[in-house]
């Protein structure tokens, strides 16, 4: 792959939006919705995307009124000649956002929860399933430890066992537009990210170690993982060449397979994409037999499929760190003050201790939208006067439901915020 | 009936409305089609979209103005826009005679029309219609792109270019007869008043049923 | 140079006043009902997020568990090859120490 622009690494998709100039009428739609200002072109001229700003979330794509962004990495045909390779193993690595969304591609209304529905289309098509929602469930039990050990670190001095501890607030690094975000405009905030990789990341790893050898009983080599996702950063995030840790893994025990290395994650379908995969093959998602996932990584628990909405991590991780501090599940499970479309929800969770039997209160925030909301926190944290320990960032204005990636609503826009006009000049 | 007399045709506030239209709308269509085809550079496009911008507003509170000046008239002009009979179908049929009158030199009688003949009211509907989308839609997609649902931001973007299309080819017909039927010109862009004569061959109906006379003029 | 003058005039009576009103009347509905239309149609552009949301709450409120930590199937993987979060193999496969500043030369 050749790398165009020195803010991508080797390997990785540079640019995976563009916009086509036959179709722009320079309306200025996309730039408002841009978290960033990547997007170059006055009002009136054609638009295009300076790859160097963008984070590839969407936005401007899912937005456009005559469409004009569109994709530039295109997995469909691939991925169909893999599902057709009898000695492949393609396996389905389903985000919780596609299954509200999928239907909308196939007549059913928005929001209408077609799982059993999705997961039969899929295996139709030969897809093995590994829902993301249990990567998720995965991720809350790592990145829910790793706030833990930060926050008693921070508040008891305590010391792990191994390795560094990073500083608060943690920041969740599961969007990743956000990452790069960032790593592009925040590098001195790099150390408060969590360490834990996305659901995405995880399962495509987990998929080719413990999947293959426990669960499948499938060379790892054989194994073609597809994430199916809501999000177009996802593409990128799969590129990243530093996610083969399922090939470093199994290479230094000679169980790779294969002396060249293979991704964790081998192709990333948005939601808009399976659905074209499925009609070019002929099946119909709104008139499948329901079936279920098939095998134990397709087991998901409510927190893990809230992961898909603004705050729905953060509700997934309180509900564990409650268990984890306080020895008992949280009552009600329902967190409602994370849930909704406010830019930045702020909630303090006062919590017992029981290890060193202390009251602790948790400065939560969660940022949906980065456009308009992410600055001020981050200043914050950046001149140190952050009152918070754990931020969920998510960049789509709704979170991930509404991520760059899903099927374009008609009747629909992005914008969050009070219809106020604004009149275009530049 | 003498020679010399004279009809009021257009009074000021419907001349002063015209004037302002005019001096909009023209360069509005120019800078539209420019706009449509974007071929010149990013600075350029940028000048002309400011240019088509300004000139919306300046149409839209003209519109606006005479809507509720004029409000009256508003009502008559539709009325008479929207007023079709037989006439108008045989009108349509020898296509008002200009055909015959440009290309064969030769005068046919043409049914009898009232103050707008059959092809203006079919122009006027368009203005009328397409104006008020061209201005609707044109603050819409200034204003509100990011905040329309893309559905509907789509067929803003459609209608707009349709009747910008249809009303700036339109404009050309109307332009040349406006001016061709130079009586008509100089009511509508000096005077507002047409000869009597002239009004009776052209929109006999309009003369016979509308008019009155007036015993101290202006 | 002598003003110009007019002899006739339009009659100013020339429809009745329920003509007026009915016409009138249509002008202003028909420009009135695209303004509801669209104000409406601004006013639910973020249903369909809505929808979404509510979907993936229901798909929390119908699940038999509802907390990662009670996940059977992770708890599997974790015995039988993982061991326990933040493990030597959990931190190799399931986290990352690579983010980068993209500005550096």
């Amino acid at each position: 792959m050749i790398v165009l622009d020195k803010t991508y690494q080797k390997g990785e998709y540079p640019g995976v939006i563009a916009i086509d100039p036959g179709l722009c009428k320079g309306c200025d739609a996309c730039r408002r919705h841009c978290p960033t200002g990547a997007i170059t072109g006055m009002f009136g001229a054609v638009h295009s995307i300076d790859i160097a700003e963008c984070i590839n979330c969407g936005q401007c794509l899912i937005n456009c009124p005559f469409g004009a962004p569109y994709e530039t990495v295109d997995p469909i045909d691939m991925v169909i000649s893999k599902l057709k390779d009898k000695s492949i193993m393609v396996v389905g690595i389903i985000a919780p956002a596609v299954r509200v969304a999928i239907g909308e591609e196939f007549g059913l209304p928005a929001g209408k929860l077609a799982t059993k529905k999705m997961y039969g289309a899929m295996r139709k098509a030969g897809f093995e399933i590994l829902d993301n929602n249990f990567a998720a469930d995965l991720t809350i039990m790592e990145e829910g430890t790793e706030f833990i050990q930060r926050a008693r670190h921070a508040l008891f001095n305590e010391e792990s066992e191994h390795g560094h501890i990073g500083p608060l607030p943690q920041f969740t690094s599961c969007c990743p537009a956000w990452v790069r975000f960032v790593e592009l405009y925040y590098p001195v905030l790099l150390p408060n990210l969590s360490t834990a990789k996305s659901p995405q990341q995880m399962a495509g790893a987990v998929a080719k170690t413990y999947g293959a050898m426990h669960v499948w009983n499938k060379a790892p080599v054989k194994i073609f993982t597809v994430g199916i996702m809501p999000c177009t950063a996802k593409k990128f995030e799969a590129s990243r060449p530093e996610f083969n840790s399922a090939y470093q893994y199994l290479a230094k025990e000679g169980k790779a397979g294969a002396s060249a290395s293979y991704p964790d994650v081998d192709a990333v379908l948005t939601t808009r994409d399976l659905s074209t995969v499925l009609k070019k093959m002929n099946i119909d998602l709104a008139h499948e037999k329901e079936t279920d996932g098939g095998t134990l990584l397709a087991e998901y628990t409510g927190a893990g499929t809230i992961f898909g909405n603004t705050g729905g991590v953060m509700e997934a991780a309180l509900r564990t760190a409650h268990k984890v501090l306080t020895g008992e599940e949280m009552k009600p499970l329902e967190f409602k003050k994370v849930r909704g479309f406010k830019g930045v929800k702020a909630v303090s969770v006062p919590l017992m201790d029981k290890k060193y039997d202390k009251k602790v209160t948790v400065n939560v925030a969660v940022v949906n939208g980065l456009r308009g909301n992410i600055k001020p926190v981050l200043d914050d944290v950046v001149q140190g006067r952050s009152p918070y320990h754990f931020i969920e960032v998510m960049n789509c204005p709704g979170g991930c439901v509404n991520g760059g990636g899903q099927p374009i609503q008609k009747n629909g826009s992005s914008w969050l915020e009070a219809a106020m006009p604004w009149f275009a000049w530049k | 009936m003498g020679s010399k007399e004279f009809i009021l045709k257009h009074s000021l506030g419907v001349r002063i409305f015209h004037y302002i239209l005019v001096v909009s709308f023209v360069p509005l269509a120019f800078t539209g089609i420019v706009l449509y085809f974007k071929p010149y550079d990013e600075l350029t496009m940028n000048l002309y979209m400011r240019i088509h911008v300004i000139l919306g507003i300046v149409l839209t509170l003209d519109a606006i103005a005479f809507f509720l000046v004029g409000f009256e008239r508003v009502v008559t002009f539709i009325k008479r826009m929207f007023t079709f009979s037989g006439d108008d179908v045989r009108w349509f049929t020898i296509l008002g005679g200009y055909p015959q009158k440009f290309l064969l030199r030769k005068k046919v009688p043409v049914p009898p029309m009232g103050k707008y003949n059959s092809g203006q009211k079919v122009f006027g509907i368009c203005v009328v219609v397409g104006g008020t989308i061209l201005i609707v839609t044109g603050w819409a997609l200034w204003a509100f792109p990011h905040i329309l649902p893309v559905g509907m931001g789509l067929l803003f973007g459609n209608l707009h270019m349709i009747f910008g299309w249809i009303l700036s080819i339109f404009l050309l017909v109307h332009i040349f007869l406006g001016i061709y039927m130079f009586d008509d010109f100089k009511a509508m862009f000096l005077h507002g008043m047409i000869p009597y004569g002239k009004a009776e061959e052209t929109a006999p109906k309009w003369v016979k049923t509308e008019l009155v006379k007036i015993e101290n003029h202006v | 140079m002598k003003k110009q003058t007019y002899q006739y005039a339009e009659s100013p009576f020339n429809m009745s006043r329920r003509e007026f009103i009915t016409i009138g009347g249509i002008v202003i509905a028909l420009l009135a009902l695209p303004a509801v239309w669209i104000r409406s149609g601004i006013a639910k552009r973020n249903s369909y997020i809505r929808a979404r949301t509510k979907g993936l709450y229901t798909d929390d409120t119908q699940s038999k568990v509802r907390v990662s930590h009670g996940n059977t199937a992770v708890s599997k993987m974790y015995t039988d090859f993982a061991q326990h979060p933040l493990s030597e193999i959990s931190e190799e496969l399931f986290h990352t120490h690579h983010y980068i500043n993209r500005r550096a030369a």
